[in-house]
């Protein structure tokens, strides 16, 4: 809770030092703060203040351990944006005071324990987005992502409302554990109920993109500046899982409801799968292999069990590292080719830059699920859970797509890896070099150590 | 802790190329390393006393049933030996490719080896997947980087081919892991127990991702290309060695996982195994490249060997794997003799060789020497191999082993068709070659002399085979 109101004061602060001109200590702030609210959750300070809340948030292990993750993923895309705006002198304070609102909104989702919070989370995080998708003026593509993003989220959070609506209607409260315990009671026979649950599903599945309410994502994962599109794919992700996991933990789900999600699953693994098997763009590769990823999520999040919490984190964790950097390297090659995204601008990569040829590489191992990056025992851990459960064709079904997957990160790591004589020289800033190492050794560390990436 | 010491030394040996990279002396350094793996091979042969050896067993990550555990029967040191003798061979052929950046590839190659050691070590069976699909990483780097035409396509589709069959191995392998009672080591599969109906299909699941290694027919769409485009190295890494991970994957993992579907489906393989030998068999006669040639009896004598395998008696046990060993040396022979042609005629293609006996008589000989052990005369290793297969089949059905004998005619056909090309005939072209040097003999004739040695007195590879394949046999339903 002290650090929800450290990372608003943050904000605010973030704001005001836009106002006076101060660009260059913007950053240095923006960090210090956010380290000092790590340093606040894991110390595990002021959790609980029911008196303030009401009982509406509850910061347990589970909701702590995804709030530090997100203050990491921020912290880590913070230090990004130091090279990313360097050359920027305009509004870089409102961009990272809207990330850091969009971060308050997103710590909140991972500690709900009431639905109307849920709601007002949700908000938060996503009107700051809306705005940052738009951060490129001057693009119309960026434009585009902003609109369209808006457009179809207030749509998703209309549904959204109208299903935490009805669910109240149904049970007379917006408590988590008042709305599972009709679940187990009354279940599949209360319409309302059903509906209401169907509809505050489709608003979370908006969010973490799954088919059939994915169509939002690509345009606006590759029309965003990287760093928004980052900034997406791991904190608003992760959030969203959080939320996801919190709100059907404890939840029998009634059979309808349950169906759909698993078929939604299915869908999701071959769409994403299957579309970015086409794709030639980086940017839009990763959007479509962040669908895909989603559906290996959804059926860690089908299959509940002691167990499942912690996949989901080191799966959610060891996907950001691995993205993060990627997007880095996608702008390190994009400044090289002068704006080209093209998998062929990775061509020669190797040869003028060794390290982070191999740094790639390893990352996209990691995607793809190859042993000794923690990709493939994220990969495993949700196998196990799900055949744990009984998904027997379902687990087959992502284990082909899985393969899939290999084959499409693969390709990137061949162009990689291929000699190009007159490739272009690729510029890297110390700090980029040190993230990007970073995420490099981090998800083999946490491949051989997995167990310090526990909740 | 002996054992750890073969996953060191390569990984050791492999980084500092990496790192320091010692153009000149690389493949020297190189060589050292896989010699000293040899020693400690060797080692652990000597004070091998039977049974089931653990050498190291550190709990890793218990919630996923994964243990760092190392340790080896007698068919895994039998394995391990096949290692350590094949790379040093392989190591060696390096002097007469003459490869871009040495230290890369010797590097790739020690990597390959360190991985490999690991799969024929682990006795916990994620251990083993991890190690298993690590080994195809550097083979991929290998083929992309030193491959010939239309490596790109090539070795993506090799890659693509061997990860399907490696999912479906995962699938397998999770699936066992999440049955009650099991705690993820390599024995517990033998006690698993499983519903028979289950058992048919994950059969499947298990097999296919050897079944593609091996290859058997139709699995073995990605071999012959692959064989072509790959460096000559690199083809004998998958054609000695890592094709041998199949059958160990088969006898470490299906055959005790799922015993009821194996027999299930032992009709099937082994006619599917036979098929392919033989339609391999017809193909090599048709060939006009000797890479090509080698790519298709290695797949021929694959097929011999799974059928030997699935025929699940004491005889086609140990024979197959007996034979395995056979194979590795014979194929790494084969190889380095295409290798050290191509070297001197510049090409592999046999239409523009002949007559090459008057030229280099050494080589003739030992050329000659290598395709009598490819023919399984006796005397010769393959000999002993292919005998005991031949009689495990008769105990299924004498057909089967008409099927397989017909490979070992065809075999004699095309290897002698091949030496007649190569070797003998009018010296039409003139070319002006040398004969077998001090670096051809320091190859071939220890690979010649094991042949012999183990044709003659195969007792001590037998022995070790002999316990594990009454113990496998003891699972027979």
């Amino acid at each position: 809770m002290s650090a929800l109101i450290l990372l608003s004061v943050l904000g605010v602060v973030l704001m005001f030092m836009g106002l006076r001109g101060m660009r260059d200590k913007l950053l240095p702030v923006a960090v210090a703060g956010l380290l000092g609210a790590l340093a606040l959750l894991v110390a595990g300070r002021g959790l609980e203040w029911p008196v303030l809340t009401d009982g509406m948030m509850r910061f347990d292990g589970y909701a702590l351990g995804f709030s530090r993750a997100l203050v990491v993923f921020t912290l880590l895309l913070f230090l990004f944006a130091i090279d990313y705006y360097s050359k920027v002198r305009e509004n870089v304070a409102e961009i990272l005071a809207l990330m850091i609102f969009a971060l308050v909104g997103a710590v909140v989702m991972a500690g709900y324990t009431n639905l109307l919070v849920l709601f007002l989370a949700v908000e938060v995080m996503s009107i700051p987005l809306y705005i940052l998708a738009g951060g490129k003026r001057d693009s119309l593509r960026s434009g585009e992502a902003s609109i369209k993003y808006f457009l179809q989220g207030s749509f998703a959070s209309g549904f959204f409302l109208l299903g935490i609506a009805l669910v109240y209607g149904s049970c007379a409260s917006f408590d988590l554990a008042t709305v599972q315990a009709h679940a187990a009671a009354a279940g599949a026979d209360d319409r309302l109920f059903l509906l209401g649950l169907f509809f505050t599903i489709s608003g979370l599945a908006f969010k973490v993109a799954a088919v059939p309410f994915h169509f939002w994502s690509p345009d606006v994962y590759e029309g965003s500046p990287t760093l928004i599109t980052a900034y997406m794919n791991t904190v608003v992700k992760t959030a969203a899982f959080a939320a996801f996991y919190r709100l059907i933990e404890h939840m029998q789900l009634p059979f309808a409801v349950h169906a759909m999600l698993l078929l939604m699953t299915a869908c999701t693994l071959l769409l994403g799968n299957l579309v970015a098997l086409r794709q030639t763009h980086f940017k839009r590769l990763l959007a479509y292999s962040a669908i895909a990823h989603t559906g290996f999520l959804m059926l860690a999040l089908l299959s509940p069990g002691p167990r499942t919490p912690d996949v989901l984190y080191y799966y959610l964790v060891t996907y950001a590292l691995a993205t993060v950097g990627l997007f880095i390297v996608l702008t390190i090659t994009k400044r090289a080719s002068r704006g080209d995204e093209h998998i062929r601008t990775f061509r020669g990569m190797f040869r003028t830059a060794p390290w982070v040829a191999i740094v790639t590489m390893l990352l996209l191992l990691s995607l793809a699920g190859i042993p000794l990056t923690a990709g493939f025992l994220a990969k495993y851990r949700v196998f196990m859970l799900s055949l744990e459960a009984g998904y027997l064709w379902t687990t087959g079904l992502a284990v082909l797509m899985a393969l899939v997957g290999i084959y499409y990160y693969v390709i990137v790591i061949r162009e990689a890896f291929t000699p190009q004589p007159d490739a272009l020289p690729l510029r890297v800033s110390t700090v980029n070099w040190v993230l990007i190492s970073l995420c490099g050794i981090a998800v083999v560390l946490f491949a051989v150590m997995p167990q310090w990436l526990a909740l | 802790m002996t054992a750890l010491l073969l996953l060191l030394i390569p990984f050791v040996t492999a980084t500092l190329l990496m790192v320091l990279r010692p153009t000149e002396r690389a493949r020297g350094i190189a060589l050292g390393s896989t010699l000293a793996s040899l020693a400690v091979a060797l080692v652990l042969w000597a004070g091998f006393p039977g049974g089931t050896v653990t050498d190291l067993h550190t709990a890793w990550l218990p919630s996923i049933a994964l243990d760092f555990s190392l340790g080896h029967d007698g068919i895994g040191l039998l394995m391990l030996l096949l290692t350590s003798v094949a790379f040093p061979f392989i190591i060696g052929a390096g002097y007469g490719e003459r490869l871009r950046h040495p230290s890369l590839v010797n590097a790739l190659l020690l990597y390959t080896q360190c991985f490999l050691y690991g799969v024929f070590l682990a006795q916990n069976v994620v251990l083993f997947y991890i190690f298993y699909e690590l080994s195809l990483i550097p083979v991929f780097f290998l083929l992309l980087y030193w491959g010939g035409e239309h490596r790109r396509s090539i070795t993506v589709r090799f890659f693509i081919y061997t990860l399907l069959g490696g999912m479906a191995l995962l699938f397998g392998i999770v699936y066992c892991l999440v049955q009650p009672g099991m705690d993820g080591s390599m024995d517990a599969l033998g006690r698993l127990q499983l519903p028979v109906g289950t058992q048919t299909w994950l059969f499947w699941a298990l097999f296919l991702a050897f079944a593609i290694k091996l290859p058997i027919f139709p699995f073995h769409g990605w071999q012959p290309d692959t064989y072509t485009v790959a460096p000559m190295q690199g083809v004998m890494v998958l054609a000695a060695v890592m094709l041998k991970m199949g059958l160990y994957g088969v006898v470490k993992v299906v055959l005790p996982a799922v015993p009821d579907g194996a027999l299930y489906w032992q009709r099937t393989v082994i006619v599917l195994s036979l098929v392919g030998a033989v339609y391999a068999a017809i193909i090599a006669l048709r060939q006009h490249d000797l890479r090509r040639l080698i790519a298709y009896s290695s797949m021929s004598h694959v097929g011999v060997m799974c059928a030997g395998l699935f025929a699940w008696n004491h005889f086609g046990l140990t024979g197959a794997l007996f034979q395995a060993l056979a194979h590795a040396v014979l194929v790494l022979a084969m190889l380095y003799i295409t290798g050290a042609l191509k070297e001197r005629t510049g090409t592999s293609g046999m239409g523009a060789m002949g007559g090459l006996k008057l030229r280099m008589p050494r080589l003739a000989v030992l050329f000659m020497l290598v395709v009598m052990n490819g023919i399984s005369l006796p005397l010769f290793q393959s000999f002993v191999g292919e005998w005991l297969v031949f009689n495990g089949l008769w105990e299924v059905d004498r057909w089967l082993t008409f099927m397989a004998v017909t490979t070992i005619v065809l075999g004699a056909i095309y290897m002698l068709y091949a030496y007649q090309r190569v070797m003998l005939g009018p010296d039409k072209w003139q070319l002006e070659v040398h004969d077998a040097g001090l670096r051809d003999h320091l190859v071939l004739v220890p690979l010649i002399a094991i042949t012999l040695v183990l044709g003659a007195y195969p007792g001590p590879i037998l022995e070790l085979v002999d316990g594990p394949a009454l113990t496998l046999l003891s699972l027979f339903p």
